[in-house]
């Protein structure tokens, strides 16, 4: 009797999967955190009217089948064809437009116009290479709220493959209602020049994926570094303390790992952790990437093991990094992996 | 015997679930303000048998230090004997406990965020032990959640990120 029910419902569960896929729920679950289900936007950017009036419906498929590789916008690979569109036609439904179509003509120019236009026009909001100037993508936190959107990250390789040529010339002819994107054919550029502007944010794009190979680096793979201390368990801790106390940082009170967890006589004392903040890159970082704090505040662990040895425990950053998909973030990753590696070196001297 | 069939469908839904959209991060949006949302997620996770160790005040230290913010608190939990046992056997897994989850005000709704702990998973591929105590973690960050939707009253919209 039990195996029937289970294989009834079973037999349920795959016939309710595999029923015509519904958009408003698929956005719900998997939009709705960033973009919200009014569409007004968050960590991910707006889904109005505005926005989507001038794209196309293969635009906005390849952006959600690709992501944005290096933001916060993730690439759904594991969604189906039938889900993806589900989710397009709700989006189309909810803010009552019709996609714009563009053929998949690739436009020829000249690069060297383009960039000088790029150059006059462009790169206050875009950046020099295209990457939106490292502000991050959505509208959240304590960041300015009176741009619907921040500047796209143009050279993505995600809007490079999701975007056509006719589509970016449409944009940067017609501008963006709600932003700061003005039209720059009412501002006078001729046909031509647009064209050389699309091609010149196509070599933008060829650039990215170019820094982009280079900058790979050999992988540590391990998710902690760990570092054997010559001291003991005091002068161990009071040397890391002297060391993050010369790096700028703001220390907190001492935590023992157990705290909170247990009562303060069965806590185990030889486990602390050395918590430090500069409040000022944190808040830089937030702005980038709101979700940090699940791996923050910054915290060496000294540990007394049983066999008397101590040990200074801390995360890989570059393997953390990884967790979170945003390139902008990478140099301030670097230098607080360095940072700590000076500050435990410093300590085991 | 029902409740061997809930935990068969559970454990079915979230293989289905983890198979699809295995991510990094679990996020959801919760249709309530930040502070109260803040005093619930408390409520619910100390439900599941986790204590609250700790909560850090990110919007307070930047406020001290004149940055504007709006409401950022990280959530610190765990269980005793998981963090013992892990400080004992996995000490490089230490920076990583207690758990945490970011509690962060956006408008009048609030975002909740956490490492999704299978992301920790590939790290162990062949520790049944701690593959266990990842997939044990995952189960209870999602009925937290879920827990979060009963309060509200309203669905609380998961995702999967990354």
């Amino acid at each position: 009797m039990r195996k029937l029910i289970l294989i009834g419902l079973l037999v349920w569960m795959v016939s309710s999967v595999q029923a015509a896929p519904n958009g408003r729920d698929l956005y719900f679950q998997f939009c709705n955190a960033c973009h919200q289900m009014s569409g007004q936007g968050g960590i991910g950017l707006p889904l109005s009217a505005e926005k989507l009036d001038d794209v196309s419906d293969e635009y906005l498929t390849k952006t959600i089948r690709l992501g944005r590789p290096g933001r916060v916008m993730p690439s759904f690979n594991a969604m189906s064809d039938a889900q993806i569109q589900a989710i397009v036609s709700y989006l189309r439904k909810r803010t009552d437009t019709q996609e714009k179509v563009f053929d998949s003509t690739i436009l020829v120019g000249d690069v060297n116009n383009g960039k000088a236009l790029f150059e006059r026009n462009c790169v206050t909001c875009h950046g020099s290479d295209g990457s939106g100037q490292g502000k991050g993508t959505g509208v959240t936190l304590s960041r300015d709220r009176s741009f619907l959107v921040m500047p796209p990250a143009i050279s993505n390789p995600g809007f490079q493959a999701s975007a056509t040529d006719k589509m970016i010339k449409h944009i940067i002819k017609v501008g963006r209602v709600r932003s700061a994107m003005p039209s720059f054919g009412a501002l006078g550029l001729k046909d031509q020049d647009l064209n050389d502007l699309v091609v010149y944010v196509r070599a933008l794009g060829e650039k990215a994926k170019q820094a982009k190979r280079e900058s790979i680096p050999e992988e540590d793979e391990s998710m902690s570094h760990v570092v054997e201390s010559p001291y003991d368990f005091d002068t161990t801790v009071n040397n890391l303390k002297q060391a993050v106390g010369g790096s700028n940082f703001r220390i907190f009170p001492d935590r023992f790992l157990e705290q909170g967890l247990t009562d303060e006589f069965s806590v185990n004392k030889r486990q602390i952790g050395i918590r430090f903040c500069n409040f000022k890159e944190l808040y830089g970082m937030l702005k980038i990437e709101p979700r940090l704090g699940v791996v923050l505040p910054c915290r060496v662990t000294v540990m007394e093991r049983k066999d008397g040895k101590v040990l200074l425990v801390v995360p890989n950053l570059r393997v953390v990094s990884r967790w979170f998909n945003n390139d902008e973030l990478e140099n301030l990753w670097n230098q607080m992996e360095e940072g700590f590696n000076e500050m435990i070196e410093e300590a085991t001297l | 015997m029902i409740t061997r069939i809930t935990s068969y469908l559970s454990l079915i839904l979230l293989l289905m679930v983890g198979n699809a959209f295995a991510d990094n991060m679990v996020m959801a949006r919760v249709p309530m303000k930040a502070d109260l949302t803040f005093e619930h997620l408390k409520d619910a996770i100390e439900g599941h048998g986790y204590s609250v160790a700790h909560v850090q005040l990110c919007d307070g230290g930047m406020k001290e230090f004149g940055y504007k913010s709006d409401l950022y608190r990280v959530v610190f939990f765990g269980k005793i004997e998981e963090v013992s046992h892990i400080s004992e056997d996995h000490p490089e897994f230490v920076p990583y406990v207690p758990l945490k989850m970011t509690v962060v005000a956006e408008r009048g709704e609030t975002l909740l965020s956490i490492v999704n702990p299978q992301t920790y998973a590939v790290y162990y591929p062949n520790d049944k032990d701690m593959q266990i105590q990842f997939a044990r973690w995952y189960n209870d960050i999602l009925s937290i959640l879920s827990d979060m939707q009963k309060i509200t009253g309203e669905k609380v919209s998961m995702q999967f990120v990354n």
